[in-house]
C-alpha cells in the first residue's frame, strides 16, 4: 500500500511537470520584415547568460541615419498588451529612418509562472492570420526559481529607497540594476547596459495598469522627455485618442522613466493601458476577462464613479489597449522626430489603432 | 542559495517518504502523499 500511495503521488507530479514546463517554453516571435538582427541581451551584460533572465532583443536598423529608440515590452508578464505590442512591432514594423530596438520580454523570467492567489490564466490564444498563436499570462515579477528568497523589506540600492520584500523581483523598481546584485537587479543593469554601448535616445517601456489606478491610459515621461511626450499626446488627442501625460516623480525610484533617463542619455517614458484583469476589484478570472476586457464588477465600479478611466459594457478589450499602445509608440517616434529632425526615427508597416479596433489582433498574428 | 533551498526540501521529502512507509493508517499515508507532490515540485525547480 506505501508503495502504491508513493507511485500515486509520483504520477501527479508526471501529470502536471508539462504544463510548467510548457510555461519556461518561449512562444514563437517571427521575424518581421524589418528585423535585420536577433542578439542576447546577455551580449551587452554576460552576468544574466545562461539565466531566466537573459531574453531576445530585436534589432530593425533601417540602414539610414538616424537615433536609436528601445521598445520594452514585458517588463511585467502580466500585462499583455505590452508584450503583445511589442512581438507585433517584430512583427509587422519596417523601420525608414534610424533604428528600433525591441525586447518583447524584458522580464522574461516573470512570463514563466503567475501570480500566488490570483487565478491568473495561463496562456491566451488567438486564432491568427498565420494559425493558432498562444502567449504566456505571466507574473509581475521574477520567478521565484530564479531569485530566491525574498527580504522583509526591498532597499532599492541606488537610493535606499525601502518597499515590500516582493518588490526585490520586480524589474520596475529595479532600476539603474547593479552587475553583482539579485538577478531582477542584473536585468535591469543588462538593459541599462544596452542603452549605454547602444546610445540608446529614446526608451518606451509598455504597460498596463489595473481601472481604478490613476496613472492610467497615461504617458509618464522624465522631465527631459516631457516635450517629447507632450507633443505625442497633442497628437494623440487629435487622432481621437485620449490619454494622459503624468511627470515622472522624482522620489519614487527603481521605475524606467525615472531612473533609465536619469542613468543615461535617453528619453526614458512609460506607457500604461488599462487592464481590468490586474485591478483589485474585479470577479473571475479567466483568459476571456484579459482578452475582452469586460468585467461585471468594474461595470458597477464606474457607475459608482470609482474609476480612473471610462467604463462601460464594452470594456477595455485587447484590441484597443495594444491599439493604443502602437498609436503611442507611433506618435512618440514622430514627436521625438518633429523635436530632433538632424536624427529621426521613423516606421512603416503597423497596423493603425482604427485598424485594430476594426479588425482585431488576429490579422495581425 | 539554491543548493540550501533544494538540500532543505531534500530532507524534507526523505522524511516525508519515510512517513509513507512507517504510518499504518491508510489515512495518514495518503496524507503524507499528497504533501509529497509539492515538495517534489519545488526540488525539480518547478512553481
Amino acid at each position: 500500500m506505501s508503495l502504491a500511495v508513493l507511485g500515486a503521488s509520483l504520477a501527479v507530479v508526471a501529470a502536471v511537470v508539462p504544463g510548467y514546463r510548457a510555461a519556461a517554453q518561449d512562444e514563437t516571435v517571427r521575424r518581421g520584415p524589418g528585423v535585420t538582427a536577433v542578439q542576447r541581451l546577455s551580449e551587452w551584460f554576460p552576468g544574466i547568460g545562461g539565466t531566466g533572465g537573459d531574453t531576445d532583443v530585436y534589432v530593425l536598423d533601417s540602414g539610414k541615419p538616424g537615433a536609436t529608440a528601445l521598445v520594452l515590452g514585458g517588463t511585467h508578464g502580466n500585462e499583455p498588451a505590452g508584450y503583445l505590442t511589442a512581438i507585433l512591432i517584430v512583427e509587422h514594423a519596417v523601420p525608414t529612418a534610424g533604428r528600433l530596438l525591441v525586447v518583447p520580454h524584458a522580464n522574461r523570467s516573470s512570463l514563466t509562472h503567475t501570480d500566488y492567489q490570483e487565478a491568473s490564466p495561463r496562456t491566451l490564444e488567438f486564432q491568427g492570420a498565420s494559425g493558432r498563436r498562444a502567449f504566456r499570462y505571466g507574473s509581475r515579477a521574477t520567478n521565484p526559481t530564479d531569485q530566491w528568497p525574498d527580504p522583509d523589506i526591498y532597499v532599492h540600492a541606488a537610493s535606499g529607497q525601502q518597499l515590500s520584500g516582493a518588490e526585490t523581483r520586480n524589474l520596475n523598481r529595479a532600476y539603474p540594476g547593479r552587475p553583482d546584485g539579485t538577478l531582477t537587479e542584473r536585468i535591469a543593469f543588462a538593459i541599462v547596459s544596452l542603452i549605454r554601448a547602444e546610445k540608446v535616445a529614446l526608451v518606451i517601456d509598455l504597460h498596463e495598469a489595473s481601472p481604478e489606478y490613476p496613472v492610467v491610459n497615461a504617458i509618464v515621461a522624465h522631465e527631459r522627455a516631457m516635450p517629447v511626450a507632450s507633443v505625442a499626446v497633442l497628437n494623440l488627442e487629435f487622432d481621437d485618442i485620449t490619454i494622459g501625460l503624468e511627470p515622472s516623480p522624482k522620489n519614487l525610484r527603481g521605475l524606467s522613466h525615472r531612473e533609465l533617463g536619469d542613468a543615461t542619455g535617453a528619453l526614458a517614458l512609460l506607457c500604461e493601458t488599462s487592464n481590468v484583469s490586474q485591478g483589485r476589484l474585479r470577479g473571475a478570472t479567466d483568459a476571456r476577462q484579459v482578452v475582452e476586457g469586460t468585467d461585471d464588477k468594474y461595470l458597477r465600479a464606474a457607475g459608482l464613479g470609482r474609476l480612473a478611466v471610462p467604463f462601460d459594457e464594452h470594456g477595455w478589450p485587447i484590441k484597443q489597449r495594444v491599439g493604443r499602445h502602437v498609436a503611442t509608440v507611433m506618435a512618440i517616434l514622430a514627436a521625438f522626430t518633429s523635436t530632433n529632425p538632424g536624427t529621426p526615427i521613423s516606421v512603416s508597416g503597423l497596423p493603425s489603432y482604427a485598424e485594430l479596433m476594426a479588425k482585431g489582433l488576429e490579422p495581425f498574428l | 542559495m539554491t543548493v540550501v533551498y533544494r538540500g532543505i526540501v531534500a530532507v524534507a521529502i526523505v522524511l516525508v517518504v519515510a512517513e509513507i512507509f512507517s504510518q499504518r493508517s491508510l489515512k495518514l499515508k495518503i496524507n503524507a502523499g499528497l504533501v509529497l507532490v509539492p515538495l517534489v515540485l519545488r526540488a525539480l525547480m518547478i512553481g
